[in-house]
């Protein structure tokens, strides 16, 4: 298992200046103390399953910026279709990273359906993303870590993460002033 | 109403992007923007994920219109809500009508899709227009365009009947 808040530094620290990181949930607040640019977006007080569509949808505009998007698997559940639109017209500037814990962390850890059995892994290969990993070791992850960055897209990573007890994330500011920040900082 | 008049002046109001699912009204409609070179369809497996893509779209400096039936519509309200609504963004829509020819006194049965969904637009706050000739078609899209604008909030336009 991987430890999260190891892995959200190492990915902080290799992140570029152009890159748009989008966060639900439980990663929010943890990747807000490491990174609060411009271009970090935490889709809060938004619509649950909604922050990798989101983010494709950028990725889709913002084609000479890599776009990640960190979200749940609690999340990543609730919309599933979401790994099929996006083999429709492949981003290959979009990363989706599924933090795997096998609960609802932020409402207590109550488990997700499927925990422990799912293979996000096998899915997003099922529907057409060939480059899709899991990672549960942290020499593993270390040796995928640039592969965030680089590998042609929409690219899958699955963390497979220790449970924690994050509590609901509370958002900065309104999520249109947040939103409309974003927008500045993609197009100027 | 001809799609291609509908294509023709989603092009005036610079639309990048058609997010959405295709429905039997509008089918015209999404073979003539699949055939268009110069606006990007992106289907979606669920009509939720539309307002997500095209709020992503419309952040990154494109601009998105969303094609869904009344049916689908009725399937996104969080999705609505905690993406295009809430960040305030002039997002168009066009929404198939299905159904609305069983709105009339004495119909021996009312889709629902029909009864529920005008209400819905209403207790959403989305203003919508209606739109089923080929005369209206410039005015209300481009009305839609201007309430978004004026609000910087989504905005719909009806289609009643089919495209052709």
């Amino acid at each position: 298992m991987l430890d999260k808040y190891s892995c959200l530094k190492k990915l902080a620290d290799r992140r570029g200046s152009r890159d748009a990181v989008i966060t639900t949930m439980s990663v929010s607040m943890p990747w807000g103390e490491l990174s609060d640019t411009p271009l970090d977006f935490a889709s809060v007080d938004s619509a649950m399953g909604h922050g990798a569509d989101f983010a494709y949808g950028l990725a889709l505009a913002q084609p000479d910026r890599r776009v990640l998007c960190l979200n749940g698997d609690g999340s990543t559940l609730m919309c599933l279709g979401t790994l099929v639109t996006i083999t429709g017209k492949p981003a290959p500037n979009f990363t989706l990273i599924i933090t795997e814990n096998g609960t609802y962390e932020v409402t207590g850890n109550q488990p997700v359906p499927g925990a422990g059995t799912v293979d996000f892994e096998g899915m997003a290969r099922a529907a057409g993303l060939q480059q899709a990993y899991t990672i549960d070791r942290e020499e593993d992850f270390d040796a995928k870590l640039d592969l965030h960055f680089t590998a042609p897209g929409p690219a899958v990573f699955v963390w497979r993460i220790q449970q924690a007890d994050e509590p609901v994330p509370k958002p900065s500011a309104p999520i249109r002033q947040r939103a409309h920040a974003l927008r500045d900082a993609v197009i100027s | 109403m001809q799609a291609s008049l509908i294509v023709d002046e989603l092009r005036k109001h610079g639309v990048t992007h058609v997010v959405g699912v295709p429905d039997n009204g509008a089918r015209t409609l999404f073979e003539t923007l699949w055939a268009a070179d110069d606006i990007e369809v992106i289907g979606v497996t669920r009509e939720g994920e539309a307002y997500a893509v095209a709020s992503g779209l419309y952040v990154g400096g494109s601009t998105p219109m969303v094609i869904i039936q009344n049916t689908g519509f009725l399937e996104t309200g969080d999705a609505f809500r905690g993406t295009a609504y809430n960040m305030g963004l002039p997002i168009v829509m066009l929404m198939g009508y299905r159904g609305h020819q069983t709105l009339v006194p004495g119909a021996e049965r009312i889709d629902t899709a029909a009864s529920f969904f005008e209400p819905t637009l209403k207790a959403w706050d989305i203003p919508y227009t209606l739109m089923q000739q080929d005369d209206e078609v410039s005015d209300q899209i481009a009305g839609a365009f201007r309430a978004a604008s004026e609000r910087s909030l989504p905005a719909a336009v009806l289609l009643i009947g089919t495209t052709t």
